[in-house]
């Protein structure tokens, strides 16, 4: 069901007519309540149909430099991770009045309708929208498959700059910090105190089992290998399709099932900075609609250079020895 | 063989390079674009000479000016241009931030030795990098010998990069002028420095430089275009064109990042090489984004195929020996480009070309630090 583009607010309801039979179709169809895929995602064919909406607001949040400027979906706003989602000088998320700045700069009302999108399976999109929902932004989406799948599908890009209406936006003056898991959460769980809680390591393989510090490329970080005890691994890159779509609701619930992630318990989910693991987080809390979802953004870059915590690491790799 | 019958067979390789490189690359949009622009760009540089030792050379030692005018016209056109396509990225250039890939540099001593080194690089080895490149399609058997000294000299140059990181480039000013002057008063200072660097040459045109008067036939124009060397103020406006179009689609224009990553890739896995280098891949420049080689590899490959149809259908390849001793500086020559590329982060055509239309004072500083050493040295007769 989630493999269609599913329309939900009524005001989509003339944007889905435009969309022709297949889109009719779906957004004739009540989504299931449950799944909470419709709050979640657009497909490519639904933004392109709806970007001329004043309701919608598009940001891109791409990690390498110049492929906004180079060509973006026609009326977003460029929004850097490093710069515009993160403090810049402590290790911590924007502040709510950083947020609450830029999404005013991007045209965003409280009635908007805000989707994001970026780069490298939309990891930093994902950042972007959990960011945004800690901070109470009521409708947050993400483009199913991205960048990517917009570009692959031949989509209209501009290069010209828009400038958005400055809107007077006022997010909640608390944030929602039950989306965020710090490292004081997770010892618990390391320290079998907290056998309640399920850790989730979307990592790769070898970083898991400490064979490697950081994936090719990346530069190590931390200076222990290995994951936090009692976390189990899969792989963020388990949720998407070939095309970098998020598989069905229904294959998502299984594959998690499959480590003994099923919504009963409250789930953590880390990864080595934070990005890959905002993707999964989106999976289980937007798409799964789990209720307690949380992600440690710390996560291995904090926790591997911690001291004196607990650490499994299967491999036995040893920092720094030859 | 006869010159005619050789270029024939350049050319024919030229096309058959091309149909080789674009099935290997043609399916990548990113990567086919970059394969076009290389062929316009290796055409441009083959037919009007954009020879930056040649444009010296003929200002130095006979006192015509008209290839040097053509990169000023060169420099003024992309200036124009990457303004226009600055104007569309950053609107409010104070605002902190570089715009993105532009190859603004460091400017410290480093990048003025960098630039002296090329300089005299240029005049040892007979042309620059971009020069020996297209030179490759006209049969030189000089330039496979530079190219490989410029391989060593980028070697050298990473070598050399973590101390003199520390010692100076870590601390030393990225100058933007638009950060500090706007859209506006960058275009004129950088405009106006150019018409004063025009003007004494303007005064120096040979006599009998006026337009054709008659009107051409239609082998004329196949002749102008095909077999005689465009005129240097056209290949001016057409490298400016280019390098706009460059930075506007995929990157600046550059010939290096390829060839340095190779040598960064190979010195780093026969252990010559640290693993990181400090602080390299903090600024946007030729070789110092691994991520960037294929791209350049092909726009590379494009531009040598181009050149050899190019100068094949005009009648422009030969082989000649130029002897061992002229080798040996050739040799030496071409080291120096690759050090000196390597620590101004670009050649040329990197750092002379395109941080020059970026506004950057890098840019600047290079171009005058490497023509000021090939003038003096072109001087001394190094050249010989």
């Amino acid at each position: 069901m989630t493999d269609h583009p599913v329309f939900t607010l009524p005001r989509r309801g003339l944007a889905a007519i435009a969309l022709g039979g297949l889109a009719l179709a779906a957004g004739a169809r009540p989504s299931s309540a449950q799944t909470g895929a419709s709050e979640a995602l657009v497909s490519t064919e639904w933004l392109a149909a709806n970007l001329r909406d004043p309701k919608v607001r598009v940001i891109e949040v791409s990690v390498n430099p110049g492929l906004f400027e180079r060509g973006h979906i026609p009326g977003a706003t460029n929004v850097s991770w490093h710069r515009d989602l993160v403090d810049t000088v402590r290790r911590d998320i924007a502040s709510r009045e950083q947020i609450q700045a830029l999404l005013r700069r991007a045209g965003v009302a409280e009635d908007s309708t805000v989707v994001i999108y970026g780069d490298n399976n939309n990891w930093f999109a994902a950042w972007g929208a959990w960011v945004l929902d800690i901070y109470g932004v009521k409708d947050v989406r993400l483009l199913d498959g991205g960048r990517k799948k917009w570009e692959a599908e031949g989509r209209q890009v501009s290069t010209r700059p828009v400038a958005q209406a400055a809107t007077t936006l006022e997010l909640p003056a608390q944030p929602n910090l039950a989306l965020r898991a710090r490292l004081a959460d997770v010892l618990p769980i390391a320290q079998s105190q907290a056998a309640e809680v399920k850790l989730l390591d979307i990592r790769s393989p070898d970083e898991y089992s400490g064979r490697i510090f950081a994936p090719q490329g990346f530069q190590e970080l931390a200076i222990r290998a290995g994951h936090i005890p009692g976390a189990v691994n899969v792989p963020w890159g388990q949720a998407v399709r070939p095309d970098g779509t998020f598989k069905s609701v229904d294959e998502l619930r299984a594959l998690y099932a499959g480590v003994g992630i099923d919504g009963s318990k409250p789930v953590i989910v880390y990864c080595r900075i934070g990005e890959r693991s905002s993707h999964t987080w989106f999976a289980l809390k937007r798409l799964l609609g789990y209720q307690n979802v949380r992600q440690y953004d710390g996560s291995w870059t904090e926790y591997g250079n911690a001291v004196g915590v607990p650490i499994s690491n299967p491999a036995g790799t040893i920092w720094g020895a030859t | 063989m006869s010159p005619s019958k050789l270029g024939w067979l350049g050319a024919a390789t030229g096309v058959a390079a091309l149909v080789a490189l674009w099935l290997a690359v043609g399916a990548d949009r990113g990567l086919a674009f970059s394969l076009i622009l290389g062929v316009a760009f290796g055409w441009v540089l083959q037919r009007s000479r954009f020879c930056f030792l040649c444009i010296l050379r003929d200002a130095v030692r006979d006192g015509d000016p008209r290839g040097l005018l053509g990169l000023l016209t060169a420099l003024a056109v992309g200036t124009v241009g990457y303004a226009v396509v600055f104007g569309a990225w950053l609107p409010v250039p104070m605002r902190p931030g570089l715009p993105p890939d532009a190859h603004i540099g460091p400017v410290s001593w480093v990048l003025v030795l960098a630039g002296i080194a090329f300089g005299i690089g240029m005049t040892l080895s007979g042309s620059c990098v971009s020069g020996h490149l297209y030179r490759l399609g006209e049969g030189s058997l000089r330039a496979p010998v530079a190219l490989i000294g410029t391989g060593a000299g980028f070697l050298a140059g990473f070598a050399s990069w973590p101390a003199l990181y520390d010692a100076t480039i870590r601390d030393a000013p990225v100058v933007w002028l638009p950060h500090h002057l706007g859209y506006a008063g960058s275009l004129l200072l950088s405009l106006g420095v150019l018409a004063l660097l025009a003007l004494p040459l303007l005064h120096r045109l040979p006599a009998g430089m006026t337009g054709q008067a008659a009107g051409l036939s239609v082998p004329d124009v196949l002749h102008r275009v095909f077999r005689q060397r465009w005129p240097a103020w056209l290949g001016g406006i057409a490298v400016g064109f280019i390098g706009t179009v460059a930075y506007l689609r995929t990157e600046p224009l550059g010939v290096t990042a390829a060839l340095g990553g190779v040598a960064r890739s190979a010195g780093a896995s026969l252990g010559l090489l640290p693993d990181r280098l400090p602080g390299l891949d903090t600024f946007a420049g030729c070789g110092t984004a691994p991520d960037g080689v294929l791209g350049n590899a092909a726009f590379v490959g494009g531009m040598v195929s181009a050149s050899l149809i190019a100068a094949g259908l005009a009648g422009q390849v030969s082989f000649q020996w130029p002897g061992w001793g002229r080798q040996m500086r050739t040799l030496a020559g071409g080291f120096l480009l690759g050090w000196g590329a390597m620590l101004a982060l670009g050649c040329t055509i990197g750092v002379l070309l395109s941080g020059t239309m970026a506004a950057a004072l890098s840019g600047w500083v290079f171009g005058l630090a490497t023509m000021a050493a090939a003038s003096v040295t072109l001087r001394l007769g190094w050249d010989g």
